[in-house]
């Protein structure tokens, strides 16, 4: 199995790809992969990771030309793969060469500005968290609230999700809009606005509908489909839309 | 170049880092380092639960029983006892902040059985507690305006004296080495779980922390305790969550028979962490392990509905690492390393005897846990004592010393040229090939089972790995995310680790938690009631023996 890896020494864009040829081990992911590369032939290859099994989100890249989690996704399987994404130029533009056939393509996720290789800037999908106070403000009490499993099931999705911006790249919107706030801050909003223990639940939805929010959302459900962990924030932004 | 400046510098933002910051960020100048993104920390993969005695026939003394018997008597019992009493603070505490625990039907936080508790008492976010826990923790953090300092590696400790006066600091996005001056520095890295090869803590718990205490002269303890935790996904050594028995699983082994009944009669499948680990490891030894190398979690019994609800994320790994759907399948598991007891030792308010030195979380040693953790006493731990840490060092800091920019300045200067000629040394060692060795041969020899011929011959191997560290190459000169780099400094903090665990477990001759000796497989309280010390002088790293705090609960057998 060979891989064909994006490289950006210096960051900004894709200078060129390198090829590498994988020893394939059984149950090998994209991510042990890189590390096999790293170890034994390339110690110049920078990607983020942590956890190595799909709970923390440091790993997202585009795989084949769909973001994913490179722990989450096994090199054998891979071909078999395809989540029907819509269509815009970073996840359908190949590089020359590229035989899907025979290799794996490894690139950074989209939508961001590369640092280094696989390495991208999230500073953006962070910035929203603060700028949109996508936080509970807290009122302390000696007891804990009351919640039903139902109340607390409609937050469930959403809760779910582990920031890996796997939906910032892989939506077209984001492609084309440097200042929308993407899938996953909005869905993050509608869980706050959702949560029946919380007062001034309406501050995190007013937060969403700033322009550059919920209103630029196309509904195209890139996000739905790529998501790692089924929290679908294209639901939560057509709920955001549709209760203004 | 510039040094920044904080009244307090944190290293880990985990939940014990970030809880410590919370504490301080609205009346000091509080900044944490991190190597990854906060929500990237290792404490996001904690899946059980975590503990507090909310339940109206449960207590703290309970609460505080089991954990102290869990340790086998190892634990200070003065320092569970906040432990279990400010659980339910600390539960209600995060609660309130956002987390979404699961309910009972009339709406209170629901509880489960967990391995060597009396009573269920581990309250949960499905099998996501960590990710829930972490999120919110990070989410008021941000609220109160904890500065961060993202993908940021601590390389050093500076010390002046007998006292701690700053770090300094590898930014990964650009390579430059930083001083930082503060007055108060925490350790709050988490554990060590990747000395070993096989474990289920993340690529990036390599206990940097703990290492670095040790140069500067602060002393580690209990090293020697290292959990393993008995269900990990075989192949992959993912964590599968002690909840998948507290909910009712059963460990079949290749016979098909339930076998924790010769082992743990009473609690079967919910025996402490230690007791089933090593009952897994002696079914495989002893030839009635799967293809001689795994047991089976069968979790079929629960049906669908449970799964889904209460073991959603477990159900998940198991799919995507194994193949595996545990509602048709039972999966394949074997005990891994998972979380280390040990650490910079410290007292109940984590203060350590380097004034201006603080230790949290499962970076520190209290003890709290002593010879053997229960499962959903860490994430408990880490809020608990992030609070108290917090509150101590807000104290402390009242009456504190300028600290010596100078020393921090010239610390920074000596890394620069330490990192420099690392990164020139054009040929040399393999780092991945050192890491791989010691990583097999703490699993082979320093596992679940010890013996001192074995100790012996992976403390030699630590030495000679030691030994050609020096020529290490890391292979690539660039500067910018250089992680090549990262995982060269980490090595060198993992041979350090390695090299106390091990010599530790050779010099309890006794069985006590998680610690087993083959050839001493009794406790001996006479001799080995006792935290083991071990402080670095120089070249040497001297042990020794201190007492335990003992207490309310008399020491005696154990048994489940």
């Amino acid at each position: 199995m060979r891989m064909r890896i994006a490289r950006s020494r210096e960051g900004g864009k894709v200078t060129h790809y390198d090829l590498y040829k994988i020893d394939l081990k059984k149950g090998m992911t994209v991510l042990d992969a890189l590390f096999q590369i790293q170890d034994r032939m390339d110690p110049s290859l920078s990607f983020r990771y942590s956890c190595r099994g799909a709970v923390c989100g440091s790993c997202s890249m585009l795989i084949n030309k769909e973001p994913r989690l490179a722990c989450r996704t096994q090199v054998a399987k891979i071909r078999e793969e395809n989540m029907r994404l819509k269509a815009f130029p970073a996840i359908v533009e190949t590089p020359s060469g590229w035989n899907p056939d025979k290799e794996i393509l490894v690139e950074p996720l989209p939508n961001m500005i590369i640092l280094k290789d696989l390495v991208v800037d999230m500073s953006k999908f962070y910035d929203a968290l603060e700028s949109m106070r996508l936080w509970v403000d807290p009122e302390m009490n000696e007891e804990a609230f009351l919640q039903s499993p139902e109340d607390r099931k409609r937050i469930e999705r959403y809760v779910n999700c582990i920031l890996c911006a796997i939906c910032y790249g892989s939506c077209p919107v984001n492609a084309e809009n440097e200042e929308y706030i993407g899938p996953a801050a909005l869905a993050k909003a509608w869980r706050f606005h959702e949560d029946t223990r919380i007062r001034n639940h309406t501050r995190y939805v007013e937060t969403a509908r700033v322009a550059s929010g919920a209103p630029m959302c196309e509904l195209i459900m890139n996000c739905v489909k790529a998501c790692p962990k089924g929290v679908a924030p294209g639901g939560a932004i057509r709920m955001i839309k549709q209760n203004e | 170049m510039m040094l920044h400046k904080h009244d307090v510098l944190i290293i880990g933002a985990g939940l014990a880092g970030l809880r410590v910051a919370i504490e301080l960020a609205e009346i000091y100048d509080t900044a944490i380092l991190s190597k990854v993104h906060p929500l990237r920390s290792h404490s996001v993969a904690a899946q059980g639960g975590i503990n507090a005695s909310l339940g109206e026939d449960d207590s703290w003394e309970q609460h505080a029983f089991d954990t102290v018997k869990g340790s086998d008597y190892l634990a200070d019992q003065d320092v569970v006892e906040i432990l279990a009493k400010e659980a339910p603070r600390a539960v209600i505490e995060n609660e309130r902040w956002g987390t979404a625990f699961s309910r009972t039907d009339d709406g209170r936080i629901a509880q489960r059985p967990f391995g060597g508790a009396g009573y269920p008492r581990t309250c949960y976010a499905a099998d996501r507690t960590g990710h829930n826990l972490l999120h919110t923790t990070f989410e008021q953090a941000l609220r109160v305006g904890v500065k961060f300092y993202n993908e940021w590696f601590a390389t050093s400790l500076v010390r002046d004296g007998n006292h701690v006066c700053g770090l300094t600091a590898l930014e990964i996005a650009s390579g430059d080495v930083y001083g930082f001056v503060g007055k108060a520095v925490v350790i709050a890295t988490g554990g060590f779980g990747r000395v070993y090869s096989h474990s289920t803590n993340a690529v990036i718990n390599t206990g940097d922390g703990c290492a670095l205490a040790l140069r500067v002269g602060a002393p580690l303890k209990d090293m020697e305790f290292v959990q393993f935790h008995p269900t990990t996904l075989f192949g992959s050594s993912i964590l599968i969550s002690e909840a998948a028995r507290g909910e009712g699983g059963y460990l079949i082994n290749a016979r098909g028979e339930r076998f924790m009944s010769k082992y743990a009669p009473k609690k079967m499948e919910l025996a402490p962490r230690d007791i089933v680990a090593r009952a897994i490891r002696t079914e495989i030894d002893e030839g009635r392990g799967s293809e001689d190398q795994y047991v089976h979690l069968d979790l079929r019994h629960l049906g669908k509905e449970k799964i889904l609800e209460r073991l959603p994320g477990i159900r998940e790994i198991s799919i995507d690492f194994a193949g595996v759907d545990p509602i048709h399948e039972p999966v394949p598991i074997t005990p891994a390393q998972h979380y280390s007891m040990g650490g910079v030792h410290c007292d109940k308010h984590g203060m350590t005897p380097i004034s201006g030195l603080y230790a949290v979380g499962e970076a520190a040693c209290m003890s709290v846990h002593g010879a053997n953790r229960l499962g959903g006493n860490s994430l408990l731990e880490t809020l608990v004592f992030g609070r108290i840490v917090g509150q101590q060092i807000a104290e402390n800091l009242r009456n504190a010393a300028e600290p010596s920019s100078e020393r921090v300045d010239d610390e920074a200067f000596r890394i620069r040229q330490k990192l420099q000629e690392l990164l020139l040394k054009e040929r040399g060692e393999s780092p991945s090939e050192i890491r791989e060795v010691l990583g097999e041969t703490m699993d082979r020899l320093v596992g679940i089972f010890r013996k001192e011929s074995d100790l012996k011959a992976a403390l030699s191997m630590i030495h000679h790995l030691k030994e050609r560290f020096p020529n290490v190459s890391v292979g690539h000169v660039d500067r910018r995310f250089n992680y090549s780099l990262i995982r060269v400094l980490e090595l060198e903090n993992m041979l350090d680790l390695a090299e106390v665990i091990t010599m530790g477990a050779l010099k309890r001759r006794e069985s006590r938690g998680a610690h087993w000796r083959l050839d001493y497989p009794e406790r001996d309280d006479q001799k080995f009631l006792k935290h083991s010390l071990f402080t670095r002088i120089e070249d040497y790293v001297k042990t020794e023996l201190i007492d335990v705090n003992l207490g309310m609960f008399e020491v005696k057998e154990r048994t489940y």
